[in-house]
């Protein structure tokens, strides 16, 4: 079956000519240090419940707008969850401080129909992950919620309007007897559900073992789990706001985290076919950007307040939770560059130690740098590979030790460890392309 | 701006008619809420707690919202809808018909007596203009007098939220009602360093007002904590009493909340007390939706069912269990106004809203001052743990945590007979959900709520027979 996400964009969210907010904040700027910028967004959810569920069908939809100005690094925004002419015209006033800000009358703003609903795909998911469980000669009971996800955004920002970005992703969330799963997909076509089928059946066989206690000499993370680890300890870690933390952002940039094989880049233009952009929450165009090369920090995720404070870097990283939420350097897809090393090789060198097919909970500290990855289960390597499944593993350690750690990268990269990442209570979506790593002298703590 | 008022329970029946009509569902019920929302945030930059105020990079945020949410159906067929903006006139439902309604259910609770209208207050736009300057200074103020008690203080993060909102319900079973709130919340992360040793701290305050944080109390707690968090560890550590402060007893009472809600909670509580007593006589935990002088302080639930004081534990014994109308007469107990949304996108879900520990007229200060030898602790340390398990869990438990059991990381004091011996940066405490409650022997008389979500309350509480133990 092919790719149900794979198709056109709905229209664009503003079918009004969007020269004219444009024009309208160009008006507000006082002097030359303001910046103005406008955000329209719009957010759909479909959600489907387990059969049984009450209100088991639950639509969510809402548009609305936000409108920013910037000066001196300081930002002033006003929003509203509507969409019009005299909505904005009151938030320009709000940020403006004064009434009547962008003249007499309100620009004329109107809005694009909401793209098709389309619930098949969605009523199918539990059917097929079922078939993809139980081509694994395995069947148990699951209850599945399935959710659509989409979000259209156009930035304006004074003289000129950024390209329109649409997104369109599903999660799913799978409660088992012996534990929930939860994670993001691109699609629900089989070849997103079967990965999916695979951790399910994983924590199938590691039930009700107990944790795994000692420390093993060797790590082999697959995909998904060097996906989270990279995303805690090398996205996260390099976004200006946690930089700024610890001292100024820019003194990072050529500081040596890990070892010659990590080459790491952020790069949302990469991201799955419908979560690609092309531009930020800020309407700053996205580019490839090098987090790490050989090893070496290279260019931190700023904004454009970041970018403004430190001249050093670079801004188009910028993302926001909502309308209501101030945007702020977030990574969106991450890609480690593959390395030269087979995976069988990998394997082969790690016997005795055990291979993390993925890690379920993840986080940094940002004023100590001491990271937690929890994964629901894990498998012991031997002489031909990951063998007998163990219990849930926590890895406790310092960020820099855990990228020291790494010893070798595979020379497969696979789409993986999507997930929520909820930093500063904002969740948003992130997505990753990784090979499997390998880990020496690791600690594992209970 | 002056955004548009609530809409009428008329106009909220008017629209129902036309959903009934469209979608031919047997029952209906619409929820409007707006709110605004004045956000000073300060950004991540270490900032010393003695610079010029000038200097904060203070991020402010003005924010509307408004939206609404219709559940409609029936016993077989079902939708929930819910979108931004004001609610659409009675013709503007054209997109909804007959298929809309997809396989599902739903119940909606029947109007009873004291369901009329309730007078609270349309409150969407009572923010006054200087709100802003207000928390601003708030914060200044806040910084000013936490230099002055530890001037190597640091502000890493800043929120301060300020807000009112208020909403309107109502279904085809008969059931209105409007509330409103206030609310003001702060969020703050400061970090010091003092001979070496690094330490943080977070605190979340609220009240129903922003001149009810109380800036001199927050900077003596952000001192205090600061001040221990940055303490050499003590060499070692008395078992025996512990005293917990009304902070960290709200986080006990907090990780208690699976017990003390449902029925699955009832019978996990009754299990817990295995025939004997729960805790000592004094030992009082009510839930109160009404409770005078609440921030969530609401004549109804967000279902329109009216609130009321629950005893979830009576005189150290299981009082009555907190159950939604649904439930109404399970096991001869009582519904009660119970159901909250978390907004308007949320569907209204089972959960406290003053959940707390009724205080008795022993002074707090008595209690610290009477433990013989053992640990006063403060509150959690945030980045620490804090959980507690209710049942078996093969995967996705919290760490190697048995059944019954809880962990809190915390920070406080060692104290012999009333004196400080030395500070405990950093303890692990820990002990069965069973003793917790069992080893209760004192309450005192300074209950304080905090938020949870929702409120949680506690006052300082004297416990025994739980593990003290030393951690990094």
């Amino acid at each position: 079956m092919t790719s149900t996400a794979n198709r056109a964009g709905p229209r664009p969210l503003l079918t009004s000519d969007v020269a004219v907010p444009a024009d309208a904040l160009s008006r507000l700027a006082a002097h030359g240090n303001q910046q103005f910028e406008a955000f329209f967004e719009r957010l759909e959810t479909v959600e489907l419940l387990p059969r049984g569920a009450s209100n088991r069908l639950r639509l969510r939809k809402e548009q609305g707008l936000g409108v920013r100005k910037i000066e001196n690094g300081r930002s002033r925004l006003a929003a509203a969850d509507t969409i019009s002419g005299p909505a904005f015209a009151a938030c320009c006033d709000r940020v403006a401080g004064t009434s009547r800000s962008i003249g007499a009358a309100p620009p004329r703003i109107r809005t694009g129909s909401w793209p098709a609903l389309r619930l098949a795909e969605i009523e199918q998911a539990e059917s097929r992950l079922t078939r993809a469980v139980n081509r694994r000669r395995v069947g148990f009971p699951m209850e599945i919620t399935a959710r659509r996800h989409r979000r259209q955004v156009q930035v304006v920002r004074s003289p000129i309007a950024a390209p329109p970005q649409f997104e369109e992703y599903f999660s799913l969330q799978v409660t088992t007897p012996w534990g929930v799963w939860g994670g993001l997909l691109p699609s629900l076509a089989d070849e997103d559900l079967d990965p999916v089928a695979h951790c399910l059946v994983d924590r199938l066989c590691s039930r009700g073992l107990p944790p795994h206690g000692h420390a093993p000499g060797v790590i082999v993370l697959g995909p998904n789990a060097a996906a989270v680890l990279l995303h805690e300890v090398v996205a996260h870690a390099l976004e200006a706001d946690t930089l700024g933390l610890s001292g100024a952002p820019d003194h990072v940039v050529g500081l040596k985290l890990g070892g010659r094989e990590l080459d790491v880049i952020d790069d949302p233009r990469a991201a799955p076919l419908a979560c690609k952009r092309s531009s930020d929450d800020e309407g700053t165009a996205v580019i490839s950007r090098w987090l790490l090369r050989r090893g070496r920090v290279r260019q931190p995720l700023a904004d454009l307040a970041w970018a403004e404070r430190c001249p050093g870097m670079i801004p188009g990283a910028a993302r926001r939770a909502s309308r209501h939420r101030l945007p702020g350097p977030r990574t969106t897809h991450l890609e480690l560059l593959p390395g030269t090393i087979p995976e069988t090789d990998l394997f082969a060198e790690a016997a005795g130690g055990l291979y993390i097919g993925e890690f379920d909970r993840g986080n940094l500290d940002p004023l100590d740098g001491r990271c937690v990855l929890r994964a629901p289960c894990g498998r012991r390597i031997g002489a031909s590979g990951p063998v007998d499944h163990t219990g849930p593993i926590e890895i406790r350690s310092r960020a820099v030790d855990l990228l020291a750690a790494v010893t070798a990268v595979a020379d497969r990269p696979l789409a993986g460890g999507a997930g929520w990442c909820a930093k500063d209570g904002a969740p948003m979506p992130v997505w990753a392309r990784c090979p499997s790593i390998r880990l020496e002298g690791l600690q594992v703590a209970d | 701006m002056k955004s548009a008022p609530l809409p009428g329970v008329r106009s909220l029946r008017l629209a129902l008619g036309a959903v009934r009509e469209r979608t031919g569902a047997t029952g209906a019920e619409l929820y409007v809420k707006a709110g605004n929302t004045r956000r000073i945030e300060i950004d991540p930059w270490m900032t010393p707690v003695t610079a010029d105020p000038d200097d904060l990079q203070a991020q402010v945020s003005v924010l509307d919202e408004r939206g609404w949410a219709l559940r409609a159906g029936g016993a077989s067929r079902a939708l929930f809808l819910a979108d931004s903006g004001p609610l659409p006139e009675p013709n503007g439902w054209r997109r909804l018909n007959r298929h809309s309604l997809r396989p599902g259910s739903l119940r909606l609770p029947a109007a009873r007596s004291g369901t009329a209208p309730s007078p609270a207050a349309d409150t969407g736009e009572h923010s006054p203009d200087d709100e802003e300057a207000a928390g601003l200074a708030f914060l200044h103020d806040l910084l000013r007098r936490l230099g002055e008690r530890m001037p190597e203080a640091r502000l890493v993060r800043g929120r301060l939220d300020s807000g009112a909102s208020a909403a309107v319900l109502a279904s085809t079973t008969g059931v209105t009602a409007r509330s409103g709130r206030r609310l003001a919340t702060v969020e703050l992360d400061f970090a010091a360093s003092r001979d070496g040793r690094h330490g943080h701290c977070r605190l979340y305050r609220a009240a129903s007002n922003l001149h009810l944080l109380g800036a001199d109390a927050i900077a003596s707690e952000i001192a205090e904590r600061l001040t221990l968090a940055t303490a050499p560890a003590p060499p070692f550590l008395p078992a025996g009493e512990v005293a917990v402060s009304p902070a960290l007893g709200c986080n006990l009472l907090a990780l208690l909340t699976p017990l003390l809600r449902g029925r699955d909670g009832w019978r996990r509580l009754r299990k817990l007390g295995a025939g004997r007593p729960l805790g000592p006589p004094q030992l009082q935990i009510v839930d109160d939706g009404g409770l005078d002088a609440g921030w969530m302080r609401a004549a109804f639930d967000d279902e329109g069912v009216p609130t009321r004081a629950v005893a979830l534990v009576r005189d150290g014994e299981p009082g009555e269990p907190l159950l939604s109308w649904e439930d109404d007469g399970w096991s001869g107990f009582a519904a009660a106004g119970c159901r909250r949304r978390s907004g308007w996108r949320a569907l209204p879900e089972l959960c406290h809203s003053h959940l707390y520990i009724a205080g008795t007229s022993e002074s707090a200060e008595s209690i610290r001052s009477g433990i013989v030898h053992g640990c006063y602790l403060l509150d959690r340390v945030h980045d620490g743990r804090c959980h507690a398990t209710f049942e078996a869990s093969t995967n996705g438990g919290p760490g190697r945590l048995e059944e019954g059991r809880f962990e809190v990381d915390a920070i406080g004091l060692v104290i012999r007979r009333g004196e400080v011996l030395g500070q405990a940066p950093r303890v692990r405490l820990t002990g069965s959900l069973r003793q917790l409650l069992q080893g209760v022997r004192a309450i005192g008389d300074d209950l304080r709520f905090l938020p949870a979500p929702g409120a949680v309350g506690a006052p300082t509480l004297l416990l025994t027979g739980l593990q003290v133990e030393a951690v990094g």
